[in-house]
């Protein structure tokens, strides 16, 4: 029963409109052109604008792009910084030792410097020229099945006050049948997660681990790079313990990408990643690049590192997984942009031969993962396929690993090596110790705190309305302190956790929904799992313009 | 009824100005774009006079071509046709509100609606004036602030908004003008359906034959700074305490 609902029948329902969703989206326009065929699709957008939502680094392997839309430069394609030179750090405390070499994995030769939100927009722009239903604002909030079967999703219900109250605006959610669905939801989608939680696709496979990358775009004089410059470090100011590294890249001589990713399998509760951040941006090898420059955007965002072993079963019947939301990332190299366009564009392919058969059960739709497999994709990832993994031995095993791995094509004495879910290896604080209160003291001007980062990210949900992060607090309220000390209100990279005291002296926790930036990192870390994120309404969330 | 709703593309609120190497515009390149405020509230407002009285809702924005966004999503929320008045110039800070409301008074003249809403005031500029001066050029009566729109006989009553929570009702023949207030209504989504059909409505483009001259110059534009200062104030408890009052009231001016 759907009482006064509205439903929407379609063909072919995307959800997602990043990379992967739009690849998709585009490759099912141009097979429909071709096979001169009807065919209706339809692509859920959360954000108020399709890119909204999109933060990358980022570097951009064309291949995927070349593939699919192989005149892209001449149809305004907004790619045109070409990788002019790559450059890799190792860095100290306060010095810096450069690779003599690119590491093969590193090297951007032929590679564009690009902002992932433009390409969005402009993607978005094509598929709707092509006849292809782009809905923004619009969040995929519940999986329809019907016993093993994918048969669409709801979308949210909207104008719901703060205590689920139906205001005068109220606009139930709809419920979009479609006869494939693709999900194409990004790192820790809401909707791939249920349907992880439903099936057991992802039985088989290892857990998934993902990082957290928080990024900053500045404006700085010209001079400290040239436009194309990639340049990539490891090094402080982590330890050795805990994988990941920061980035630089030259969009133009007066632009700069800053960023960092942090591993979520760090072990210290009291770690910051946003802190970790700052104190980057202060290593006196990234501070001569900013000092003078203005911050103009921040940025935060997950992504899936677990690679190859982590990749669930990708098909269902009636839905395929794409992209990030399967954990199509390539962690050595960074990129996950070509592989979601491309595993986009596969289950594009796919989903339309299955029409066309008019069978889109698995059996028909399980080609995905043959394809995939077959594709350059496959021969992609599998022989990174242990890589982050091996970072659980520490940095330089990780690092001596990685290389290996590209000498033996993988090939290892434990593979693949075991991983666990990030979370798990966070370790109990020491008693007795108080978490860091944090060593930074932002000066506005090189470093933030995030109050002020979050207010560049554009940033914005309808205030009345329920918390879109449902939390079992009563974790929070009594053993959580003793035992972590609240690493919420450090992992989160907004400030939407806040410890603050009760009316009888007690403390509790309190969410100030509004500042999040759906990167997920909650949802993924917090060691207990009882943060659960879900969409707000449609249309909240950042506003990525040139992330 | 017939009613023309005129809807500006500004930049978004959480977008961060930043003036250009001139001083005296801002780098819009950077921005981000979305419906005024105050004109989502004119639209909504348009379409309940149409839900009641039946007729036509036509949008219109002067505008360089990505504000036609605008006209999609009022589209979308059940806006009938749309005009779009497209010109490069017609860019948000450097163009006045006389070259604005001139270039729509162009557009919308022929139409002969029986009721134009604006917003009362864009988010950008804030200026409050094109409303007023399209209504000029048309030679319209018209009522600025609005709260309430009445309807019946070929004329308006309305609920304008005076200072210090004072309200006016003002009667008016039609056809007529109206700057609508935040607020007065509640908006509406965008449905599925709605964006669906929005594909198919009409958006006419207009190229406005030539562009008044601005009546206004921007001398120079500068964004307020959030500055930090920390001052002590030293001395005996009494002495400090009269100075901090001195300082609130004075330099602070939190005081009376
Ligand atoms: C800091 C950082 C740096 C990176 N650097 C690089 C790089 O240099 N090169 C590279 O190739 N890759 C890089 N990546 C990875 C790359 O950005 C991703 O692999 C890629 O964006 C994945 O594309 P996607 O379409 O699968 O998912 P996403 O890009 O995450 O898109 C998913 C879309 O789905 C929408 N969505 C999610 N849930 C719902 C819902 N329930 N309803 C409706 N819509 C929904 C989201 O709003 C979003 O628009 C980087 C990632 C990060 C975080
Ligand atoms: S609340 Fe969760 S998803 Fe939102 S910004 Fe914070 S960590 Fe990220």
């Amino acid at each position: 029963m759907t009482g006064d609902r509205e439903t929407l029948d379609v063909d072919v329902l995307i959800v997602g409109g990043g990379p992967a969703g739009l690849s998709a989206a585009l490759r099912l326009a141009q097979l429909r052109a071709a096979g001169k065929t009807a065919l209706n699709v339809a692509v859920l957008e959360k954000a108020r604008e399709p890119g909204a939502h999109l933060l990358s680094g980022a570097v951009l392997d064309p291949r995927a792009l070349a593939e699919l839309i192989p005149d892209f430069e001449s149809r305004g394609a907004p790619i045109t910084c070409k990788v002019s030179e790559d450059r890799v750090l190792f860095l100290t405390r306060t010095g810096k030792i450069r690779f003599p070499f690119t590491p093969p994995p590193l090297n951007n030769h032929g590679h564009f410097i690009i902002s992932v939100q433009q390409l969005g927009k402009w993607m978005s722009g094509l598929a709707e020229a092509e006849g292809i239903d782009i809905f923004p604002e619009f969040a995929a909030v519940e999986l329809l099945m019907e016993g093993a079967r994918v048969v669409g999703v709801r979308t949210g219900d909207r104008g719901i006050g703060k205590h689920g109250d139906r205001k005068p605006s109220f606009e139930p959610g709809v419920e979009i049948r479609a006869k494939v669905t693709i999900l194409a939801d990004g790192v820790r989608g809401n909707v791939t997660k249920t349907l992880m939680r439903r099936t057991s696709i992802a039985a088989d496979a290892q857990p998934q681990v993902f990082a957290l990358g928080i990024k900053e775009l500045w404006e700085v004089p010209p001079g400290r790079l040239a436009a194309g410059a990639v340049v990539h470090t490891m090094g402080y100011p982590l330890d050795q313990r805990t994988f990941g590294g920061g980035f630089v890249y030259a969009l133009s001589a007066t632009q700069l990408s800053v960023g960092f990713v942090v591993g979520l399998d760090y072990e210290d509760p009291g770690f910051d990643p946003h802190e970790a951040f700052q104190k980057f941006k202060m290593h006196p090898a990234i501070r001569a690049l900013l000092v003078g420059g203005e911050m103009i955007r921040y940025g935060a965002k997950a992504l899936p590192e677990g690679g190859w072993h982590t990749l669930p079963h990708c098909s269902v019947d009636g839905a395929m997984v794409v992209g990030d939301a399967a954990g199509f990332l390539n962690s050595l190299r960074l990129k996950g942009i070509h592989l979601a366009m491309k595993t986009g564009m596969l289950a594009a392919e796919t989903a339309f031969e299955a029409l066309q058969a008019g069978d889109t059960s698995v059996k028909q739709l399980r080609t995905f993962d043959e394809r995939m497999r077959g594709s350059w994709v496959g021969a992609e990832m599998r022989p990174v396929r242990n890589v982050h993994q091996s970072f659980r031995y520490g940095l330089f095993g990780g690092l001596a690993f990685s290389g290996l791995s590209l000498l033996t094509r993988g090939a290892w004495v434990r593979d693949p090596i075991p991983s666990e879910p990030g979370h798990v290896r966070m370790r109990r604080r020491i008693e007795g110790r108080e978490p860091d209160a944090g060593d930074v003291e932002p000066d506005r001007m090189l470093t933030f705190d995030k109050v002020t980062n979050v207010h560049v990210s554009g940033t914005r949900h309808r205030e009345d309305q329920p918390s879109h992060l449902l939390v079992h607090t009563e974790v929070c309220n009594t053993i959580c302190g003793d035992e972590y000390g609240h690493p919420c209100v450090r992992f989160c990279p907004a400030d939407v956790y806040e410890i603050v005291p009760g009316e009888r002296g007690e403390t509790r926790l309190q969410i100030n929904a509004s500042n999040c930036v759906h990167c997920k990192t909650c949802d993924i870390i917090d060691p207990y799992q009882v943060i659960t994120w879900v969409p707000p309404e449609g249309g909240g969330g950042p506003r990525y313009e040139g992330m | 009824m017939k009613i023309a709703v005129c809807i500006r593309h500004v930049p978004t609120r959480e977008w961060q100005p930043r003036v250009d190497d001139s001083g005296r515009a801002l780098r819009e390149q950077d921005a981000s774009y979305e419906m005024n405020e105050p004109d989502a509230y004119a639209l909504e407002e348009a379409l309940r006079l149409r839900e009641k009285h039946s007729g036509e809702v036509v949008v219109c924005t002067a505008g360089p071509s990505r504000a036609a966004q605008v006209l999609r999503e009022a589209l979308a929320r059940g806006a009938d046709r749309a005009i779009h008045v497209e010109d490069d110039r017609l860019v948000s800070i450097s163009t006045d509100s006389f070259v604005v409301a001139g270039a729509l008074a162009d557009a919308l003249r022929d139409e002969r609606f029986d009721l134009l809403l604006t917003g009362l005031q864009s988010d950008d500029q804030g200026a409050a004036q094109t409303g007023v001066i399209l209504a000029e050029r048309l030679g319209l009566p018209h009522a600025t602030i609005v709260m309430d729109v009445q309807v019946g006989d070929g004329a308006l009553r309305v609920k304008r908004e005076l200072e210090g929570g004072w309200f006016q009702w003002v009667a008016l023949p039609l056809p007529a003008l109206l700057t609508i207030q935040s607020g007065i209504n509640q908006l509406r989504y965008a449905t599925l359906k709605g964006i669906m059909a929005a594909k198919k409505k009409e958006i006419r483009k207009v190229t406005p034959a030539s562009l008044a001259a601005p009546r206004l110059a921007i001398v120079t534009l500068d964004v307020p700074r959030k500055t930090k200062k920390t001052e002590i104030i030293s001395g005996t408890p009494g002495d400090a305490a009269t100075q901090l009052v001195r300082k609130l009231k004075e330099d602070a001016r939190v005081l009376a």
